[in-house]
C-alpha cells in the first residue's frame, strides 16, 4: 500500500510506502528537511500537517508538545502515512523551480548516433512535446523488460516555449547492465518508446545573476549541455565555463560542438580535460582530471561564481573539494544527487545539507 | 468592483525572518567597534552577519510556549517521584555516587554556560547570532534550575547534596569541570563558541549525556532520565548552532581556518579530560552497567566525530592534535581515574568502594587489552586490603596538571606502565602538565594559565583553612582541616561505601518499604 505525500511551499509530489518516514521519503526524493537526531526527540525536523492523516509514531513528548500536535504538527524523521497527506515543511522556496507534473510521453525512435566507443545518443520523437527545465531527467520504460532507467536530458528544451518534441538521451553501456544492454543492442529507429517525466530539482539558479562554472566528466554530461545550450539560446549574457572530463580523445563526444559554441560565444569558455590520454598523441588541450584543469582555471578560487556538478561520485566528491579550498561553499554548488538506502546507513555528519 | 489580489502564502522560514531579522541596527552616537569591543581581537574576520543560518527559528514567544509544557510536564514527574519514595526504587545505593557527581561537577558547568552565551549573546555584531545565544542562555539557565529540582530530592535523604556552591569553588576535583568553565568563559566571544558549542555540544556531547541519562535509565532513578529528555530537546539545537557556527567562521575568511583550527586542537583535548569524570561513572559507579566508557567513545568519539572530520577536511580542518592520544586512552581513563578516587576516597564527597568479582569480570570481558594485565590485580590486591581491615587512603597530596586540574594519575601514550610527566619553566617558575597536549596549550598562553587556582598548591600556601584554624596548635591535623573548609560532613559524605550512612539508610528504608 503507498500513499502520495505533497510536500508544501514547493508542491512536489511523492509516493510514500506504508511505514516509510516523511523524512526518509523526502530525502530520497532528493527534498532536504532539516533533521536532526533520526529519532523522534531533537525536534528538529518538525513540519506542519495541511491534509491528511499521520501517525506520530515514536516522537517525544518533549520535542513534540501536545499543543503542537493539537495544531497539526509532526516530527517527520518518525511520522507515517494512514492517507494521502500534504505537509509543509521548512524548506526554502527556491525561485528557480518550476513545478511540472510528472506525465507519460510516448514516443518513437527517431534517431540512434554513436558518440563514443561506449556511449549512444538515442532521439526519440514524442507524440506530443514535454516541457522541462534543463537539467532535468526522465525514466525511460525498457520496452518489454517492465524495468525502467534514469536519463538526463541532453537537449536544451526550445527557448520559445520551454518545451520539446524530439528528446536526446545519451547512455553509456554498463556491463552486465539489463537496461543499457538492450538500448545499445536491440533498440532501433521506428519502435515504440514510453518515458516519465521531467524528474529531478537539478537546474540553473540564473536569479542568483552570478557566473557559471559546469564540470561534467563521463557520461554526465547531458546535463550540463542541455543547460549551457538553454542559456546559450536565451540570451544569458553573463560567463559560462565548462570543464568537461573524459579519459581520452575518443570518449570526448561533442568536443566540435563546444568549440564551435566558445567560437561564436564570448562569454562562453570551454575547458576539456583529459585523464588518461596517451603522452605520445597530438592533444593539445589539459591532461588530468576535472577538479585539477578547475582549480588550474580558477587561480584566484572560485568566490562569487556558482558550479554545478555532474559525473561519477568520485569526481563529484573531488570536485566539490576543489571548490570548497577555492572558497567556494555549500550555498553555491548544486548537482543531481540520489541518496540510496546504503548512503542512508552510513555515518554522516550533519555539517553538510545538501552536498 | 476592488478585485483583492490573493496574496502568496509566505513559508516557515520566510514567516520567521520578517518576525526576526531586521532587529538590529547602525549605531550612530558610538561607533560599532566601540559598541562591539570584542568580536575583532581574537583576529576572526566577519564580512557578513547576514550569512548566520539561525538554528534555533524561534520566537520567543513560541519558545515560553515550548518550555512552559516541557516543565510542566518534567515538574509532574519530579513530584511524582518524590511523593512515591522513588528514591527507594534505584538499583542500590551506590549509584547516587554518579548523581553526587554529576551534580557536584556538571550542573554548576551549566551554569558557566549561561554567563558564556550570555556574554556571546551581547558582543556579537549580527543580530541572529545574538538570539540565538541569548535563547541558548536561557536554555541552559533552565537545565541548572531543572537539575536542582530533581536532585533536591535526593538531597533530602542522602549525604554530599548539600554545599554544591561552596563545594564548586574549593574541592580539588571539582576545579577540573571549574577551570574548564574559566577558560572557555574568559576566552574572546568567537573562542567560547568554538569551545562550547562545537567542541562540547557538538563534538562531546553524546559522550556525557547519554551516558549519564542511560545509566539513570538502567537504575531507575526516573527523575534524572525525565530531566534527561527534557534538556535533550533543547541540546540537539545547542549542537546545531555548534556546527552552524563552525561553518560561518570557516567560510567567512581564510583567515580563520588555522585561528579555528587552534581553538579545536586546545578544546578537544580540554573537553575529552573533563570527560574522564564520566568514564569512571560509567565502568564503576553504576551498579547496572550501560555499555563501557571504551565503547561509548568508539561510538560517539570515534564513529560520529570521525565523520564530522572527513567533513571537516573539505574546509581544510584536520582532526584535533590530541586525537589519537585521546583514541588510545580510552583502555585506561576510567580505571586510572576511578583508582585515583579510590585512593583518595577520604576527600572525596561521594563514596568510593571494592568491586565484586562479578564487576570486575565485566571489566575483563570490555576491556580485554588491558584490565586484566594492568588494572584488575591492583583493584583485587586493593579489595583484599580492605577485607583485612586496611583500607587504602593516601594520606598525601596528589600533583595537579596546570591546565586541566586532574591530578598526575595519567599514563605515557604507548606505555600504561609509566606516569605520564612534563615540565615548563615559565619567568623561572616551574608548572607541571599530565600531556604534550596539556603542556601545549600552556605554552600557547602562559599569561592565563600562570593563573590557574590550583587546590594542592593553595593548600600548601595555606590557603584552604578555615579562618579560625590555628595551624600552630600542637594537634592541628592539615587534612581534617581541609576538608571541613570544603564543608564536608566528616564520615557521613567521603570514605567507603561499605558502612556509610548512606549504605545503611537505603537499605533500612528499602526494607521498611518492602517489609512488615
Amino acid at each position: 500500500m503507498t500513499y502520495e505525500l505533497t510536500i508544501e511551499p514547493m508542491g512536489a509530489t511523492l509516493e510514500i510506502e506504508e511505514g516509510q518516514t516523511i523524512l526518509d521519503a523526502a530525502l530520497r526524493a532528493g527534498i532536504y528537511i532539516p533533521n536532526a537526531c533520526g529519532h523522534g526527540l531533537c525536534g528538529t525536523c518538525k513540519v506542519q500537517v495541511l491534509d491528511g492523516e499521520i501517525e506520530h509514531g515514536q516522537a517525544s513528548s518533549f520535542a513534540l508538545m501536545d499543543f503542537e500536535r493539537d495544531e497539526g504538527m509532526t516530527l517527520a524523521c518518525c511520522a507515517t502515512l494512514n492517507s494521502d497527506v500534504t505537509i509543509e515543511a521548512e524548506i526554502e522556496e527556491d525561485t528557480d523551480a518550476e513545478q511540472i507534473p510528472v506525465r507519460d510521453f510516448p514516443g518513437t525512435v527517431s534517431r540512434v548516433v554513436d558518440l563514443t566507443p561506449t556511449i549512444k545518443g538515442v532521439f526519440i520523437e514524442l507524440d506530443e512535446p514535454i516541457h522541462f527545465q534543463a537539467g532535468q531527467y526522465i525514466q525511460f520504460v525498457v520496452p518489454g523488460k517492465g524495468i525502467e532507467r534514469a536519463f538526463s536530458l541532453a537537449n536544451a528544451p526550445s527557448s520559445l516555449s520551454s518545451t520539446a518534441k524530439e528528446i536526446e538521451i545519451n547512455v553509456r553501456i554498463v556491463a552486465g547492465g539489463e537496461g543499457t544492454t538492450y538500448i545499445h543492442n536491440q533498440l532501433k529507429v521506428g519502435d515504440g518508446v514510453t518515458v516519465k517525466g521531467p524528474y529531478g530539482r537539478f537546474f540553473v539558479h540564473q536569479s542568483a545573476r552570478k557566473p557559471l562554472v559546469f564540470m561534467a566528466g563521463g557520461s554526465g554530461l547531458s546535463s550540463p549541455r542541455s543547460m549551457i545550450l538553454d542559456l546559450l539560446n536565451n540570451g544569458w549574457d553573463l560567463p559560462i565555463t565548462l570543464i568537461y572530463g573524459q579519459r581520452n580523445r575518443a570518449e570526448l563526444y561533442y568536443h566540435d560542438e563546444f568549440v564551435a559554441l566558445a567560437a561564436t560565444h564570448q562569454n562562453f569558455r570551454y575547458i576539456p580535460a583529459l585523464s588518461n590520454e596517451p603522452a605520445e598523441s597530438d592533444w593539445g588541450g589539459y591532461r588530468g582530471y576535472v577538479h585539477d584543469a578547475a582549480t588550474a582555471t580558477y587561480p584566484d578560487g572560485f568566490v562569487g561564481n556558482q558550479a554545478y556538478l555532474c559525473g561519477p561520485p568520485l569526481m563529484i566528491d573531488a570536485c566539490i573539494n576543489a571548490l570548497m579550498q577555492g572558497r567556494l561553499f555549500e550555498d553555491d554548488i548544486y548537482f543531481e544527487k540520489f541518496i540510496s538506502a546504503a548512503d542512508a546507513q552510513q555515518v554522516r555528519s550533519p555539517l553538510f545539507r545538501k552536498i | 468592483m476592488d478585485m483583492k489580489a490573493t496574496k502568496k502564502k509566505l513559508g516557515i522560514k520566510e514567516r520567521y525572518a520578517h518576525m526576526t531579522r531586521g532587529l538590529g541596527w547602525e549605531p550612530t552616537y558610538q561607533s560599532a567597534d566601540a559598541v562591539f569591543p570584542y568580536d575583532k581581537y581574537e583576529g576572526i574576520k566577519i564580512h557578513d552577519w547576514d550569512k548566520w543560518v539561525d538554528p534555533f527559528r524561534l520566537t520567543m514567544d513560541a519558545y515560553w510556549k515550548y518550555q512552559g509544557e516541557k516543565d510542566r510536564k518534567l515538574y509532574a514527574v519530579i513530584e511524582a517521584f518524590a511523593q512515591n519514595n522513588g528514591h527507594l526504587n534505584i538499583t542500590d545505593a551506590r549509584y547516587l555516587s554518579a548523581i553526587k557527581l554529576f551534580w557536584q561537577g556538571v550542573s554548576p558547568l551549566e551554569n558557566y554556560v549561561v554567563q558564556g552565551f550570555a556574554r556571546a549573546g551581547r558582543h556579537f555584531r549580527g543580530e541572529a547570532s545574538r538570539v540565538a545565544c541569548q535563547m541558548q542562555a536561557v536554555d541552559e539557565l533552565r537545565h541548572y534550575q531543572t537539575q536542582a529540582h530533581s536532585i533536591s530530592n535526593y538531597n533530602k535523604y542522602y549525604n554530599g547534596f548539600h554545599s554544591q556552591r561552596h563545594m564548586w569553588d574549593r574541592v580539588w576535583y571539582l576545579s577540573v569541570p571549574k577551570s574548564f568553565g574559566e577558560d572557555a568563559l574568559t576566552s574572546g566571544p568567537f573562542e567560547f563558541l568554538i569551545a562550547i558549542s562545537f567542541s562540547f555540544e557538538y563534538v562531546l556531547t553524546n559522550l556525557l549525556f547519554v551516558p549519564f541519562m542511560s545509566g539513570a535509565a538502567y537504575n531507575g532513578d526516573m527523575s534524572t532520565v525525565t530531566f534527561g529528555f527534557s534538556a535533550q530537546s533543547d541540546e540537539s539545537r545547542h549542537m546545531t548552532l555548534g556546527i552552524e557556527a563552525i561553518k560561518f567562521l570557516l567560510e567567512q575568511d581564510p583567515a580563520n581556518v588555522p585561528i579555528v583550527q587552534g581553538w579545536i586542537d586546545k578544546w578537544f583535548w580540554r573537553g575529552s579530560k573533563v570527560l574522564a569524570l564520566v568514564g569512571m561513572m560509567m565502568d564503576y559507579m553504576l551498579p547496572k552497567r550501560v555499555m563501557s566508557w571504551k565503547e561509548a567513545w568508539e561510538i560517539y568519539a570515534e564513529e560520529n566525530g570521525g565523520a564530522l572530520f572527513r567533513d571537516l577536511a573539505r574546509y581544510g580542518i584536520r582532526p584535533p592534535k590530541g586525537w589519537a592520544d585521546a583514541c588510545e586512552a580510552k583502555d585506561h581513563l576510567s580505571h586510572q581515574v576511578w583508582l585515583l578516587f579510590y585512593e583518595y576516597g577520604g576527600a572525596a564527597a561521594f563514596h568510593t568502594w571494592s568491586l565484586t568479582d562479578e564487576e570486575l569480570d565485566w571489566l575483563s570481558a570490555k576491556y580485554p587489552d588491558s584490565f586484566d594485565k594492568y588494572y584488575r590485580p591492583r583493584l583485587e590486591f586493593l579489595r583484599d586490603k580492605h577485607a583485612r581491615g586496611e583500607r587504602v587512603y593516601q594520606g598525601t597530596l596528589p600533583t595537579l596538571c596546570t591546565t586541566c586540574q586532574i591530578p598526575l594519575c595519567f599514563t605515557e601514550p604507548g606505555d600504561p606502565t609509566k606516569i605520564s610527566h612534563r615540565e615548563t619553566v615559565h619567568k623561572d617558575e616551574k608548572y607541571v602538565f599530565c600531556s604534550d597536549h596539556c603542556q601545549e596549550i600552556f605554552g600557547n598562553e602562559p599569561e592565563k594559565f600562570v593563573q590557574s587556582w590550583l587546590p594542592v598548591n593553595q593548600i600548601y600556601q595555606g590557603n584552604c583553612f578555615n579562618p579560625d584554624v590555628d595551624p600552630t596548635a600542637p594537634d592541628f591535623d592539615p587534612l581534617k582541616a581541609v576538608l571541613e573548609y570544603f564543608k564536608y560532613n566528616l564520615g557521613r559524605d567521603n570514605g567507603d561505601f561499605e558502612g556509610s550512612e548512606d549504605q545503611r539508610n537505603f537499605a533500612m528504608w528499602r526494607g521498611q518499604a518492602s517489609k512488615n
